[in-house]
């Protein structure tokens, strides 16, 4: 405790000097997904009243989905889902997986095989959106006997259009 | 406080001390902007994510511009949470200013959160000029680097460079074995139909540490070979349901096994 709030006092000193600069703004924690009625579910609720930006990582037992990672890599299979380029990247979709188990708040990122910021394809990216959407088997996090909202990420590896790869 | 506030507010700092850093030595620096720098980084590490670790970086940055760790430190909450545009970006600016430091973790990095198995070898490649002996080990601790170089060459299909590089490895005097570097060379001998080489890896590696994928891929040859595999078969699902399996908080290790192919086999 001691220690953040030494940090606490440090940082307007260190900002005082340079009042003018421009100073970057940050989400109270790195990755925070804020509810955006242009685009979010408004059912979709959150169980806690704040963001205590829990991370899926955040309990000893990492990734959880009923029927682990393979039940995801099947479904997607079944779909047969391609591009109709054959592009190479990664579509990231993140999101809020609440303490039901429910999912909401997605947000997307494509980047090329670079790591580079790229619209791969809009079409697949929206078939990957909802098929991520369609996922029903997230576990909620407890810790100390609590369940928790946290965020969750898929990364979908694209090879020659299509998915090689789901990540994490 | 109230009981409601106490919890969560326990909460927060279990999300955040789960993510501490390791801290850097600041004596090391001559200049006093850099060593501030560095302690600046130091401190702002251990709230890895926060905004205001966030901006106590870029101050850092902004006094000692060629402070490496900064830029390091920066970019990691990203890649745990998934931006992994933000994280090659500042990766890259620390491997640009450090590289003997900073090339092996991109590699992993690279490697663990993005399957990027030709971007890895590149890296360690690159790594290998400053360590030609010794590239180190995996941020988390499981791997020696070499194997993580063997792993991504099997993953692209070239098996024979895998092996050739793990048997080299493993010949090397005084090598600190991991916990999982002989299953890796035992499925990838299985993968090329060596079986004999695949049974001597795994054999060794349950001397090592007997886990649920390694008892799998044992049963899976004593079946190929018309033996019966269905002891090792129960034995590899009551490993499993111990918990006895490969595991990694953020990710899923190469060549893991789930427990709906171990009931399927």
């Amino acid at each position: 405790m001691m220690k953040i709030l030494y940090i606490s006092f440090l940082l307007p000193i260190l900002f005082s000097c340079q009042s003018e600069k421009n100073v970057t703004v940050y989400p109270n924690q790195v990755g925070d997904i804020v509810f955006d009625k242009n685009i979010d579910n408004p059912d979709f609720k959150r169980c806690l009243d704040k963001d205590y930006g829990i991370q899926y990582y955040n309990n000893s037992e990492g990734f959880q989905y009923k029927g682990e990672k393979i039940a995801i890599i099947r479904e997607l299979e079944k779909l047969n889902l391609s591009s109709s380029k054959k592009i190479n990247g990664y579509i990231t979709i993140r999101f809020i997986v609440n303490c039901e188990g429910k999912t909401g708040l997605f947000r997307v990122q494509q980047m090329n095989d670079n790591y580079l910021e790229e619209n791969l394809d809009k079409d697949f990216s929206v078939k990957l959106l909802n098929f991520t959407k369609s996922l029903n088997g997230w576990i909620p996090i407890e810790i100390r006997g609590k369940k928790l909202d946290y965020y969750q990420y898929l990364t979908y590896k694209i090879t020659n259009g299509k998915v090689s790869e789901i990540l994490p | 406080m109230e009981r409601f506030q106490k919890y969560y507010l326990s909460l927060i700092f279990l999300a955040i001390y789960s993510q501490i850093s390791a801290q850097a030595n600041c004596n090391i620096f001559t200049e006093e902007n850099c060593r501030k720098a560095c302690e600046i980084s130091n401190q702002a590490g251990e709230y890895q994510g926060l905004s205001l670790s966030q901006l106590a970086f870029d101050k850092a940055i902004e006094i000692c511009p060629t402070y490496d760790n900064a830029y390091f430190e920066k970019s990691v909450p990203y890649l745990k949470n998934g931006d992994f545009i933000t994280w090659k970006a500042l990766i890259d600016k620390a491997v640009e200013l450090n590289p003997k430091e900073h090339l092996g973790y991109r590699a992993w990095c690279g490697y663990q959160f993005l399957r990027d198995y030709k971007g890895a070898i590149q890296d360690f490649d690159e790594l290998e000029k400053y360590y030609p002996d010794n590239l180190g080990y995996s941020k988390n601790g499981d791997y020696n680097l070499y194997v993580v170089k063997a792993i991504c060459y099997s993953a692209i299909n070239q098996k024979d460079k895998a092996i050739q590089i793990l048997e080299n490895l493993f010949k090397t005097k005084d090598n600190h074995f991991g916990l999982y570097d002989y299953y890796q060379l035992g499925v990838t001998y299985f993968e090329t139909g060596k079986y004999d080489k695949a049974l001597e890896n795994f054999e060794k590696q349950s001397k090592v540490y007997d886990f649920a994928e390694n008892i799998y891929f044992r049963s899976k040859v004593s079946k190929i070979r018309n033996k019966d595999y269905l002891d090792l078969k129960s034995l590899a699902l009551k490993s499993y349901d111990e918990g006895k399996t490969m595991k990694d908080a953020y990710t899923h290790n190469f060549n893991k096994v789930y427990r709906v192919q171990i009931t399927e086999l």
